[in-house]
């Protein structure tokens, strides 16, 4: 792991203001990202997790730029991207790339593989015309498919194949990093394997940096250097694969990990479950203080009322919570 | 989990297949399922997405969409067959004796009915019950599944209601009248591992409670390590592995069933190792090979399995595992 | 390091070509009985309605007092009205003017439901707002009414004014009444017809532009104008496609109910409309006068129905999978 950060993420903050009631008269502010701060070191995977609209997809998004950040810093190659105009911005798009959740809207109905694949390399000149049939069948076997692919349209082609072109279409650019939001998610049982494999055999193959957000800790625990768990906007705890489910320290995440189950009978019959109560709140409204404070086993006055500082415990292990805090001072 | 006696079964679904009319001509989507529930037991049914999971429980209730019918078979629910019974008969077994709980709770509570009004309405139904006493009832339910103030929550709309309580509304819907067989579609597949959570330990919870027998479907084979008896898992509207939970996680026996198992990553595994992985996709309905259905994806494929299709037999030794392989079942003769 | 190819068993077969969306639905539509039958009929009335005057054994005009009235026969296929004309030769020339006014009323009102809807679609803000408020505004007053207090305050001023013109300048254009009669009729149906495609297409951007591939092409750095064209557009027509061709029927029954209610063509240009019209007052005794336009106009708005149907289900095939 290199020093330098591929990308630094500083204060990043991301709200919507979305429009209530039957004519819209009532305006109210989406929390979706608030105040998240990381590094993303060449090379390396590191995940978000959390439970649905916790905001980790807005992360993803803030971060490319693909969604105007309403505050902060994303540092990378030395400038702050999320600060740029679309065409300022286009020189990074090429190194920055994304690969959804939905295999099923991911690809234009109304273009072929080839001309989704090629596409991003004649537009950034990657290759000149002539070039282009060889560049696509050399993505399309980087990602297991064959030649005869390029003419065929995506409403032919089951869920998992769809995923391997949307990561051929992300590796046309060229790209140092992919956020890959979901990406296997929506797919089989047996494809996700599939294309689990075919994201560690690229990363090997190109060097690739990539930010994996997920919901599945079993998937999040097999590919991850780093893991940051989030909650209703705020990131929680962010350590090392190792560090987080070792030895997780912040409520929610030790919450998170009892609710994984394992394929393994004998386990589970033993096993002791912290189930939370109640929802998770809604982001329109999130609670003031810590926001994970109406569902925390462990809560305590100060925690209604003041937000827990995002401090480093240890090396690499990050987290924010009242109840660590005091524990690792005192 | 004590296993239940399985001598006289709840349900008895035996031979049951579904074809579909597709531009290409009919095809089956589901071949000959065989499938049993106790009483008291809990089922899980394993399969990927489009392998006939939710087609197979909607055609014992009759709610089969146009243009798929079923074609053959029986379903046993109490000794009555579900396929034949009349209209009428039918009517007193959904929702009465036999509780629904679908995949997507959103699209199955009716958005512009009061959730006090939607679980009320089977208890005035089939309970004859009078609305007072249907209130009382819905608000008993609603505490049932966990649902802080039912009091104020039953005016409530769909709409007003976070994912996992609609899917307890949905629960306690499928509970309403105290059903035999409770069966749950994805319940949970929609949810938050934490809410999940939730679903689960209310689901062991009631299943004591009231001694209903359950048929749990999922994908997950790692949900149901801890929740289910009994496991079928289903590949391209086939049953080719049957068997009780522990024996199928320590003994799993079909190639797919192997697949799927091996598939998961582990708590053991080196960061980033590779995952082992079945290649391939399942067959859509109508492609299906000819022969067994998983020979295309199957390492242990051999001339056989082109040309004719294995049926569900007995492990022997292992009483209540079945298997449906004809190399499986040669190993494990030549291992006896 | 090696990456596993896919073994492709059980989707895309060798040996099929590959079939885009367009093709496929084209296809699909082809199957579908009743919308084959509906394309059958709508390409069968645009062809009288291209050809008509050579197709005609009469002229639409000509009055043949001998013979009024008739009941249909071999040298009047529907018979003939009051006045001794053709009523098959006036039906096919109504076919025209039905086809000339829902074509160039369609047109219009695409043309300028698509530019405000799209536009009111990818910039948002006050801009949609002010559109969408325009739309509901046209949309919530009835249709008739607005027809009506346009045809009756602005047809007398124009009338007046092309006799005027025709005075000053004896040209015999200013005379021919049906310009004002096109001109009002075209101008107030497109006025009330482009709300429905303004808010389809404004729905179909917004949709589209969220869309996970939309999304996606941003990412890779393409242009806006690239978006727009390849990725955008060609995924918000099929929708316009179907809701024109059943448009085009609805924009023929409106011009009937129109000149029937004696606000659309006038007489003498023949209009399914105004001959049903006339056609309504004898039907006691001549009942061939109304059942003849009356059943084309039926005939054509049910095509253009079974058309549209099929071009919905042709277009949406995976409609909730
Ligand atoms: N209404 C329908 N019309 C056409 N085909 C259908 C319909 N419903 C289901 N099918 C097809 O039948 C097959 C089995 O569907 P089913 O819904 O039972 O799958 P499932 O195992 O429940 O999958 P999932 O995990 O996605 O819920 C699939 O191939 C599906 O595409
Ligand atoms: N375009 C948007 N407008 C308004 N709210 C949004 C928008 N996108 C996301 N949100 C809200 O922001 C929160 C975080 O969303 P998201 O990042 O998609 O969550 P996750 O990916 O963790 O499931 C959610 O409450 C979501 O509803
Ligand atoms: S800060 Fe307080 S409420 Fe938040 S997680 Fe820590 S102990 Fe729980
Ligand atoms: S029968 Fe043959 S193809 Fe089918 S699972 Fe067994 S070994 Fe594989
Ligand atoms: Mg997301
Ligand atoms: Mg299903």
């Amino acid at each position: 792991m290199a020093a330098e950060p591929l990308i630094k993420v500083e204060n990043l903050v991301k709200h919507f203001v979305v429009r209530l009631g039957a004519f819209g008269e009532r305006g109210a502010t989406v929390y979706a990202v608030d105040d998240v701060n990381f590094d993303i070191f060449a090379g390396e995977t590191l995940s978000l997790v959390g439970e649905s609209g916790c905001g980790k997809s807005t992360t993803g998004f803030t971060l490319l730029n693909l969604q105007k950040a309403t505050s902060g810093k994303v540092i990378f190659q030395g400038e702050n991207i999320v600060s740029l105009n679309e065409k300022r911005m286009r020189p990074y798009r090429r190194e920055l790339q994304i690969v959804f959740q939905d295999p099923y809207s991911t690809l234009n109905p109304r273009m072929t593989i080839g001309e989704v694949v090629g596409e991003p390399i004649l537009f950034h000149k990657l290759a000149t015309k002539a070039e282009l049939p060889e560049k696509v069948t050399r993505l399309l076997a980087d990602v297991g498919l064959p030649a005869r692919f390029a003419s065929r349209y995506p409403h032919e082609l089951s869920g998992g194949q769809r995923q391997r072109v949307a990561i051929a279409r992300a590796l046309a650019c060229q790209p140092k990093f992919i956020v890959c939001d979901e990406a296997i998610s929506a797919l089989d049982v047996s494809v996700q394997a599939q294309i689990i494999n075919l994201l560690l055999d690229l990363q090997e193959k190109y060097g690739l940096t990539y930010l994996f957000i997920a919901h599945d800790l079993a998937v999040v625990r097999h590919i991850s250097d780093r893991v940051g768990v989030m909650y209703l906007g705020r990131l929680a705890e962010l350590a090392t694969r190792e560090q987080l489910f070792s030895n997780p320290l912040h409520p929610y995440t030790r919450a998170l990990l009892s609710a994984v189950p394992e394929a393994d009978p004998e386990l589970e019959k033993t096993r002791q479950r912290q189930i939370l109560v109640g929802d998770v709140p809604s982001p329109l409204a999130p609670p003031a203080g810590c926001r994970f404070h109406t569902r925390c086993p462990i809560a305590m006055d100060k925690c209604r009322a003041v937000v827990p500082e995002w401090r480093e415990v240890e090396t690499g292990h990050h987290v924010a919570c009242h109840a660590v805090e005091m524990e690792t001072a005192g | 989990m004590t296993a239940p006696e399985i001598q006289k079964p709840l349900l008895d679904v035996r031979g049951l297949t579904i074809e579909i009319e597709t531009r290409r001509g009919p095809a089956i989507i589901v071949d000959g399922i065989n499938l049993t529930v106790g009483k008291g037991e809990t089922v899980g049914v394993v399969g990927e997405s489009g392998c006939g999971k939710s087609l197979t429980m909607l055609s014992l209730v009759r709610l089969l969409p146009n243009k798929i019918k079923v074609k053959g078979g029986t379903a046993e629910f109490a000794g009555r067959d579900l396929l034949k019974m009349s209209k009428s008969e039918l009517r007193q077994v959904r929702g009465g004796k036999i509780g629904f709980v679908f995949q997507d709770p959103m699209t199955s509570l009716n958005p512009v009915m009061r959730i006090g009004d939607q679980l009320c309405e089977p208890l005035i139904y089939h309970r004859n019950m009078s609305k007072a006493d249907a209130g009382k009832r819905a608000i008993e339910l609603l505490r049932l599944v966990g649902i802080p103030g039912p009091e104020q929550r039953i005016t409530a709309y769909p709409h007003e209601l976070s994912g996992g309580m609609r899917q307890r509304v949905m629960i306690a819907m499928g509970l309403a009248c105290d059903p035999e067989l409770l069966i749950a579609d994805e319940p949970t597949t929609a949810l938050d591992v934490t809410i999940q959570a939730q679903i689960v330990d209310l689901v062991k919870d009631l299943r004591k409670k009231l001694n209903m027998s359950v048929v749990w479907i999922t994908h997950d084979l790692a949900l149901i390590a801890g929740l289910v008896d009994r496991v079928a898992v289903l590949y391209a509207g086939t049953v080719v592995e049957d068997a009780p939970v522990g024996e199928l996680f320590a003994r799993p026996t079909h190639p797919y069933t192997r697949g799927l198992l091996a598939s998961i990553p582990k708590l053991s595994d080196e960061r980033a190792s590779r995952l082992s992985s079945i290649g391939g996709t399942p067959p859509e309905p109508g492609r299906r090979p000819k022969g067994c259905p998983f020979a295309p994806r199957c390492a242990l494929a051999e001339s056989i399995c082109h040309e004719r299709v294995p049926v569900l037999e007995p492990v022997a030794g292992h009483s209540g595992h079945r298997v449906a392989c004809f190399v499986a079942q040669r190993q494990l003769k030549e291992a006896a | 390091m090696t990456i596993t190819p896919v073994n492709l068993s059980s989707t895309v077969a060798d040996d099929e070509p590959p079939v885009s969306l367009w093709r496929d639905a084209w296809h699909r539509l082809l199957r579908n009985k009743l919308a084959v039958a509906g394309l059958a009929v709508v390409i069968l009335l645009a062809f009288v309605a291209v050809f008509g005057p050579w197709l005609t054994p009469y002229d639409f005009l000509t009055q043949d007092l001998e013979a009024r009235n008739q009941a249909p026969s071999l040298a009047h296929l529907f018979g003939t009205d009051d006045l001794g004309r053709d009523v098959f030769s006036r039906v096919v020339y109504g076919t025209r003017t039905a086809f000339v006014v829902a074509i160039v009323v369609t047109t219009i009102a695409v043309a300028i439901g698509v530019t405000l809807g799209a536009m009111a679609g990818f910039f948002g803000g006050l801009f949609d707002r002010i559109v969408m408020w325009f739309t509901d505004m046209t949309m919530s007053v009835p249709n008739l009414l607005l027809v009506v207090v346009i045809n009756a305050s602005l047809k007398t001023p124009i009338t007046a004014w092309m006799e005027a013109r025709y005075q000053a300048t004896l040209n015999p254009f200013y005379r021919e009444t049906i310009w004002v009669d096109f001109l009002l009729v075209f101008g107030s149906m497109a006025l009330i017809s482009w709300p429905p495609y303004a808010r389809l297409v404004r729905a179909q951007v917004l949709s589209i532009r969220g869309r996970p591939y939309v999304t996606a092409a941003r990412a890779l750095g393409l242009t806006n104008r690239l978006i727009l064209m390849r990725y955008i557009v060609p995924n918000a027509i099929g929708p316009l496609i179907v809701s024109v061709s059943a448009g085009l029927g609805t924009a023929m029954v409106l011009e009937s109910a129109f000149s029937f209610l004696g606000v659309g063509v006038n007489p003498p240009t023949p209009s399914w409309g105004n001959m049903i019209s006339d056609g309504l007052r004898v039907w006691q005794h001549y009942p061939h006068l109304l059942a003849a336009p009356a059943a084309v106009l039926g005939l054509a708005t049910v095509a253009f129905s079974f058309l549209g149907d099929g071009l919905n289900d042709a277009l949406n095939p995976r409609g909730s999978k």
